[in-house]
């Protein structure tokens, strides 16, 4: 993990606009600025259609800005090439999904295990560091299973485990708790909590308040821009007011 | 890198058995049909070169008669080549041996049996100079030749038909019901060229069977005479000799065509040789287009692939796999299917080429170079055919690719 005073993540008048023929256009993030620093947990919100998903993309290196910058661990990525990006996110980014995304044709251990391919990590290696996340999201024995034979629940926790293989700086969980019910969603992100506990940033990016309630930062997002972002409290205790 | 490639390729096409089979099984009918198709012809061309060899290696034909005359056909095989000619061709230099064959069909009766048969009138270096090989008995002699002794020899096909597991050595047999004296036996040669049975022959001397089976005005006229020269280097220039030396002894003026024709065994052997070379390419080419609807059926099945595992491409490069690492996972699954479909299809290819050798009682050579290339193409219709699925899968937007349903 990285030092807990330096940002993991900065962003700088960050703006994505989508051109459509004709020479339409649609600005989807509009001037957003924020950090985030080592071992925080953040909640990105906001309705749907008001850009916190392209944000994440754009976070997350799967999609690059129209302008300002983003640095993740001082590193500028808004500019680099797409190997350049998908080595970040091989090495420092772990994704969570809304519908989990395992590839089903592939065992439990062989799902977790996936980011060290393209890190050409040894098998043998690949095996025990994948044993090793599944004992810490409590799925020891269900290795050589598939994700068809596991509860939607355990599924999710099979792509936490994935998330965390490549020890990365950060983790992106988009609606992590989208596909589940209630008590299994809670499961879900007890279990977030306890690895922030244990000093992993995560940004969670959720349109469902309950779920935002459990972190602790929150960036609320409207119509494209950057509508709060504070203490999680601090919001609630604003919102009340009003 | 290369190894983890061809692993997740290996795993992701396995997840797929029937579809893989399939697939697999248009290659490997292409590739089993091109070595099958280069083997037949293969051994058509062996099987003419082997007939002609049959005939007797260094071998010059000469045909009584000019066979096309300033590009019209002329009356062919108007007698013209007599029996001293051929003799007067022996002391040429860097002949070896030299001998005519007058021919007659008979039939030939044994006891209670009898077999229709072809008769070569001819003299005793006739055996040297068709490669025939006596296996009991002895050979006629240029006595008998001179004296018009009714001594014959048998080839195996005539003694099965005529005296089964009898010893024919000293027993008489009748032909056209005069009697003949069977003095040797014939080893065998298998079929001829047009698949006649070259072993269904009787030999006597040339001038037997102008006195007993086929009398004529001109009794000392050859059908046909062979020459045999010491060394391939020298057929043409004893071709030459022979067609000065002919044109002389027939007082042929200049300017007048030969009444024979001079062919060479060599240029017949290449002939056969380029016919059947050219029969392989054909077969080949035929068996071709079947590899090519094999490697559309790997294309068809690689895009249908990439449609499906969207998402998994999506999932991939969400979780750090680079554009060209998916383009080559692709690629390779392509490639191996392609490639296992050549390697069996190259066994079943081998395999089916003896069976069918078997069947037909003949050696099937199997070409390596048949072979090499019909896997090399093969991989390479892989590559072809898997590229465009591979750069479709390759460029698909990883976000896209993750809401894909």
């Amino acid at each position: 993990m990285n030092d807990t005073h330096s940002p993991v993540i900065e962003v700088k008048n960050l703006c994505k606009t989508y051109f459509m023929s004709g020479g339409m256009s649609q600005s989807v993030l509009k001037d957003i600025s924020f950090s985030i620093e080592a071992g925080e947990f953040v909640a990105i919100m906001g309705h749907s259609g008001s850009g916190k998903s392209t944000l994440m993309n754009i976070l997350g290196c799967l999609d690059k800005p129209t302008s300002g910058l983003y640095l993740l661990n001082g590193d500028l990525v808004s500019d680099k090439s797409e190997l350049e990006l998908a080595s970040v996110r091989g090495h420092e980014i772990g994704f969570v999904f809304q519908n989990f995304n395992l590839l089903m044709k592939r065992t439990i251990a062989d799902n977790v295990s996936l980011p060290l391919i393209y890190q050409n990590i040894g098998e043998k290696e690949r095996y025990e560091r994948a044993l090793r996340m599944l004992e810490k999201v409590g799925l020891t024995g269900y290795e050589n299973r598939f994700p068809s034979q596991i509860s939607g629940g355990m599924q999710q926790r099979v792509a936490i485990a994935r998330s965390l293989i490549n020890n990365p700086s950060i983790i992106f969980a988009d609606e992590p708790t989208g596909n589940l019910d209630t008590a299994t969603s809670d499961e879900i992100m007890n279990l977030f909590t306890r690895l922030n506990q244990q000093g992993i940033t995560i940004v969670l990016v959720t349109h469902e308040e309950d779920v935002a309630d459990y972190a602790k930062r929150l960036i609320k997002i409207s119509d494209g821009r950057k509508e709060y972002d504070g203490l999680r409290q601090s919001y609630q205790g604003r919102q009340e007011a009003k | 890198m290369i190894g983890q490639i061809i692993r997740e390729a290996w795993i992701s096409i396995a997840s797929y058995k029937m579809r893989t089979f399939l697939t697999t099984l248009g290659i490997m009918i292409g590739v089993a049909a091109v070595v099958m198709m280069v083997a037949a012809g293969q051994t058509v061309q062996n099987t003419i070169t082997e007939s002609f060899e049959s005939m007797g290696g260094n071998l010059i034909i000469i045909v009584p008669g000019q066979s096309v005359s300033g590009g019209v056909r002329t009356a062919r095989g108007r007698p013209s080549v007599t029996f001293s000619d051929v003799d007067s061709l022996k002391g040429m230099k860097d002949v070896v041996a030299a001998s005519y064959i007058v021919s007659t069909t008979a039939q030939a009766v044994y006891g209670s049996n009898n077999w229709n048969v072809s008769v070569a009138g001819t003299t005793p270096d006739y055996l040297t100079v068709g490669n025939w090989e006596i296996d009991r008995g002895i050979p006629f002699t240029d006595r008998d030749l001179k004296s018009g002794n009714p001594y014959i020899l048998l080839g195996q096909t005539v003694i099965d038909e005529l005296f089964g597991l009898q010893d024919p050595i000293g027993k008489t047999i009748r032909l056209n019901n005069r009697p003949f004296t069977v003095i040797g036996t014939l080893q065998p040669k298998g079929d001829g060229l047009m698949g006649d049975d070259q072993d269904n022959i009787i030999m006597m001397p040339a001038t037997t069977l102008r006195q007993r089976l086929r009398g004529s005005r001109r009794p000392n006229y050859a059908d046909v005479a062979f020459v045999k020269v010491s060394e391939e280097n020298k057929m043409e220039t004893v071709a030459n000799r022979i067609e000065y030396q002919l044109r002389a002894r027939h007082r042929l003026k200049e300017g007048t065509d030969n009444d024979f024709t001079i062919r060479l065994m060599t240029e017949m052997v290449n002939q056969a040789r380029n016919v059947g070379m050219i029969l392989s390419i054909l077969l080949a080419s035929i068996a071709s287009i079947s590899l090519i609807v094999g490697s559309i059926g790997i294309m068809n099945m690689m895009l249908v692939s990439v449609t499906e595992r969207t998402r998994e491409i999506g999932i991939r490069k969400a979780l750090g796999a680079s554009n060209r690492w998916i383009m080559f996972q692709f690629l390779t699954e392509s490639v191996l299917i392609s490639f296992m479909g050549s390697f069996v299809g190259m066994i079943l290819g081998v395999v089916f080429s003896q069976i069918g050798g078997f069947i037909f009682d003949k050696t099937v050579p199997i070409s390596i170079w048949s072979v090499i290339i019909s896997v090399s193409v093969a991989v390479i219709v892989g590559v072809a055919s898997g590229l465009m699925p591979a750069i479709k899968a390759m460029k698909l937007d990883p976000i896209e690719a993750l809401r894909y349903q």
